[in-house]
């Protein structure tokens, strides 16, 4: 169903720098004990909320100090790899894409990053009817793109037609398969370059509105829409394929130059007008982006701290292991940095087909030694211990420890033991995966996973697979694995998003992202009843229990870490925050300081 | 790497020449008839200081990689207990140990690992243990093939060097580590059920045999060009007419010829294959965590050395030490067998 293991597969391997090692102690000297809490950066968890009609009129609020003018340059190893809003589904592309695309909903992110769902093109976050079958968005007044013309409805339905288009297969699928009530949603429609059409997107020019029809009940269709792959375009000048390299902008920011893997600038669009706008500020007067940077060459540039790179902050590449002691030991530097966590859960799913018995299951999730696997990856500074199934992000989500997890993160083998021998399994042989080749640190885990493991009582298989072809084989439905090294990013903070790729029976088949593969009947049903839930808070109540009940009864993954990144800036950079939906700085509300 | 070597050479023609260029023209006439070519070298080779050192240096690496586990039995502790993350206190959250240089201190002698917290001391001594078994078997596999390859190729000639020839070029244009990389791991799969761990005799065996594969080419290319100089030669030429049989102007005319060579390409070799094989296993091919390994030990030095730099140094340093002293002992020996040649 939802892809949005691209979402995560790009987090992992540029988290896999930072996740290595987050190292200590300078050369020969001592480590010390480096009280943990210290190196860590400060754990802020806020879900997310829906605003009402008034917080979703612009403008944003200011931030206090801020003054207007200068450039703010990133610096990172990459272009971006899509600029068309329709193809873009990477976090990183996103983070850019904030300064120039809009959706008909977006995340206004408060300062300390909690987040709220506004509308940005609507005047709402949407009129939702029919229990979930039918949502109506009205546009707000003003809006204009970038040659001043202005931003219709026929303009946003564009956007959302073009997500059919043949040469759009890099984005999101969820509304199109919402819409077309199929994923073979492009032999249905073939995007609006023929002139068609889709009968169930209706727009009223002269009410500025416009009505999706779903064939399936989706009551958090506000939150897929702010994802940049419904983001607007305009029908005037959708220049197809070369619509990547030159978009159209309708946000604070326009594309002025790109030189691909080399640089991209983008200066104020004139026709934008704040007061349409409730989420983003926009002070500096243009934004420079530089590639092919390594990131400990940004880390040391930054460090430095000279000429225009005062003006400077990281684009996506953390803070790379190397540097992190120096970075967060020294106070003035420490000063200059923003942190927070990963969208998203890291895991070891449990083969269900092959290790029938939940005991067993059980007693897997009691062995597991999450402190040993979090010190190798380089200790409370690279993340927290998970144990829940949503991550703390989600709405709704209700913390909770059915297996002891945080009060003995070394793992608990006597009572793993005990278990195993309830379940007459003692001696169990466990088959481990783990992708190869991608970072070390995975390389170092699976030793005391496999100690662990020795002592519950089971007898480890260590079989690690080549990074490159990792994911087909975990995906193959008779795979020889039981439990497998695995992740996954959520596209939008609701239990959904997380739930049912995961644990949705019915998805099982090879390429599924349900690679515990759990299919029980209620699980199942839960799943399903849940998603039609029209009211947001009592979905979220839903989604929390059920949650909670899946890993207390069937126990079909081992929740490891949601994993932490590190950034930097320059010292002329004023309104760092971390973009808690794209792991990155929020562009919008940087500012130069005079 | 060059400037050790060099100023290692420097004394080594002081002791050298005096050592061995004034009783060389005496020897004959001062110790009468009785002495053989072996005997000769033998007393070259002692009166040559450096070679003497050296050969010691090496013999304690063999020793201590032979003695491992005695040593490891005596010591208390063994390389694969993952000390740091069993006993609190002694890595700290980073993982990386608590106590000053890498927390060298009664009890880890060469201190701890980062991160796993196995004690370092016995790692390096089975490390060395496993990469100069496999370095060693396979110089030795790839010399005695060379050695039969290239000499049989360079005297027979015609038919058989041309289809010798043209195996050697296949092989050296081979991408070799490529083809391991791809090939391994389906090997692997056709002997180990997916079930079932893979044992390290059967990675160890495949690790030798692969290298052994690719490496006799270089080796046997060499012999054939100086086999195919030597065998015009007028003491060729003799033994022949005087009836020898292929196999003996082989083994006793042409290969007493061809030691220096073959010496000197096999010590180069042995260090080469060490480095090889810790390449291989960056490359997750090869020796695993946990068995230990003294290339994978460098190889996490290197990445782990501006916050841990005794890690480093303990098998970097020997393993520097050990590349010198066996460089510098081929030289030696070469220069025992082969008096004519001076550097």
């Amino acid at each position: 169903m939802s892809l949005s293991r691209r979402n995560f597969v790009i987090a992992t391997s540029v988290a896999a720098g930072g996740s290595m090692v987050l190292s200590a102690c300078s050369s020969g000297g001592g480590g010390g004990t480096a009280g943990g809490g210290s190196a860590g950066g400060a754990t802020k968890y806020s879900a997310v909320t829906i605003g009402t009609k008034d917080d979703s009129t612009g403008p944003a609020p200011e931030i206090s100090g801020a003054t207007k003018g200068g450039t703010i340059h990133a610096l990172g190893p990459d272009d971006f790899s899509h600029l068309d809003p329709q193809r873009i589904y990477f976090a990183w592309n996103s983070t850019v894409g904030n300064l120039y695309i809009r959706c008909l909903t977006g995340y206004r992110i408060a300062s300390g990053g909690s987040m709220k769902l506004v509308g940005d093109l609507a005047t709402d976050t949407g009129t939702m009817s029919d229990g979930g079958k039918t949502w109506t968005f009205t546009l707000k007044d003003g809006l204009k793109w970038e040659d001043g013309s202005d931003l219709t409805v026929e303009d946003v339905r564009h956007g959302i037609e073009r997500g059919f288009a043949s040469f759009t297969t890099e984005g999101a699928t969820y509304l199109q398969s919402a819409l077309t009530g199929t994923n073979d949603f492009r032999s249905v429609y073939k995007g609006p370059y023929g002139g068609k059409h889709l009968d169930s997107v209706v727009t009223d020019a002269a009410k500025k509105t416009i009505t999706f029809h779903l064939r399936t009940a989706r009551p958090d269709l506000n939150f897929t829409l702010a994802m940049h792959t419904y983001g607007a375009v305009p029908v005037k000048h959708d220049t197809k394929e070369k619509y990547d390299k030159d978009p159209v902008s309708c946000g604070p920011y326009r594309i002025k130059q790109h030189s691909v893997d080399k640089s991209l600038t983008l200066v104020r669009n004139t026709h934008w007008d704040p007061s349409t706008d409730a989420i983003r500020n926009a002070y500096p007067d243009s934004f420079t982006f530089e590639f092919g940077l390594e990131a400990l060459q940004v880390t040391d540039r930054l460090i430095a701290d000279s000429g225009n790179d005062q003006y400077a902050v990281m684009a996506y590449s953390g803070v790379p292991a190397e540097r992190i002691q120096k970075v967060v030991g020294t106070p003035d530097l420490k000063s200059r940095t923003i942190n927070g966590l990963l969208t998203g859960l890291y895991y070891y799913a449990i083969n269900c087909r092959r290790i029938t018995d939940v005991k067993v299951r059980q007693a897997l999730n009691h062995a597991w030694p999450l402190e040993q696997i979090r010190r190798i990856y380089g200790g409370p500074s690279a993340g927290d211990y998970a144990t829940t199934l949503l991550s703390p992000d989600i709405a709704g989500r209700v913390k909770y420890d059915v297996y002891g997890k945080l009060k003995k993160p070394q793992g608990d083998p006597e009572k793993a033991k005990a278990l195993l021998k309830e379940a007459g399994k003692l001696g169990q042989k466990i088959v481990y995966t783990y992708p190869q080749g991608g970072s070390d640190a995975y390389d170092k885990t699976k030793v005391v996973i496999a100690d662990a493991l020795k002592k519950a009582g089971f007898e480890p298989v260590i079989k690690p697979v080549d990074s490159g072809s990792y994911y087909d084989q975990v995906q193959q439905v008779d795979n020889k694995f039981d439990v497998m090294w695995f992740g996954w990013a959520p596209d939008w903070p609701t239990g959904y998003t997380i739930l049912q790729p995961l644990f949705d029976g019915t998805t099982i088949a090879n390429g599924s992202n349900n690679v515990s593969q759990l299919n029980v009947g209620w699980v199942n049903s839960a799943i399903k009843k849940d998603a039609t839930i029209t009211d947001p808070a009592e979905a979220d109540t839903a989604w929390a229990s059920l949650d909670r009940q899946i890993m207390e009864k069937e126990a079909p993954v081992i929740p490891e870490t949601y994993q932490r990144r590190f950034y930097l800036y320059g010292t002329k950079v004023g309104g760092a925050e971390f973009d808690p939906l794209f792991s990155a700085f929020i562009l919008y509300k940087l500012y130069a300081k005079s | 790497m060059t400037s050790p070597m060099s100023s290692a050479a420097a004394p080594l023609q002081v002791t050298v020449a005096p050592g061995a260029v004034t009783p060389a023209p005496d020897a004959p006439p001062q110790g009468g008839a009785g002495r053989s070519p072996g005997q000769l070298a033998r007393l070259r080779f002692r009166r040559d200081r450096t070679g003497v050192v050296s050969a010691w240096v090496v013999l304690f690496f063999f020793v201590a990689g032979v003695a491992a586990p005695l040593i490891a039995k005596l010591y208390g502790k063994d390389p694969y207990t993952t000390y740091g993350q069993n006993q609190p206190g002694l890595l700290n959250d980073f993982g990386f140990p608590v106590k000053p240089n890498g927390g060298i201190g009664g009890d880890f002698w060469f201190g701890v690992e980062p991160q796993l917290g196995r004690d370092v001391f016995t790692l390096l001594l089975y490390g060395i243990r496993n990469s100069l078994l496999i370095a060693t078997v396979t110089t030795l596999l790839v010399t005695a093939l060379g050695i039969v390859v290239g000499i049989t190729a360079g005297y027979l000639g015609g038919r058989v060097d041309n289809l010798v020839g043209r195996v050697i070029d296949v092989l050296l244009a081979f991408p070799s580590t490529l083809f391991f990389i791809a090939f391994w791991p389906v090997l692997i799969s056709m002997f180990v059920s997916p079930e079932d761990n893979t044992p390290t005799w059967l990675i160890v065996v495949s690790l030798i045999a692969v290298m052994t594969a690719f490496g006799w080419a270089p080796m046997a290319r060499l012999l054939r060009g100086e086999v195919l100089a030597l065998r015009e030669r007028e003491f060729v030429e003799a033994a022949k007419v005087t009836g020898a049989s292929p196999a003996r102007i082989i083994f006793r005319e042409l290969l007493p010829n061809l030691w220096t060579p073959i010496l000197i390409q096999a010590t180069l070799a042995l260090p080469m294959y060490v480095t090889t094989e810790a390449a291989l296993a960056f490359l997750g091919v090869g020796l695993q965590d946990p068995t230990p390994d003294w290339g994978v030990m460098i190889q996490r030095g290197s990445q782990v050395y501006q916050d841990d730099i005794t890690y480093m140094l303990f098998p970097g340093l020997s393993m520097v030490i050990f590349v010198i002293a066996f460089n510098l002992l081929g030289d030696s020996v070469r220069d025992a067998l082969d008096p004519r040649i001076r550097r």
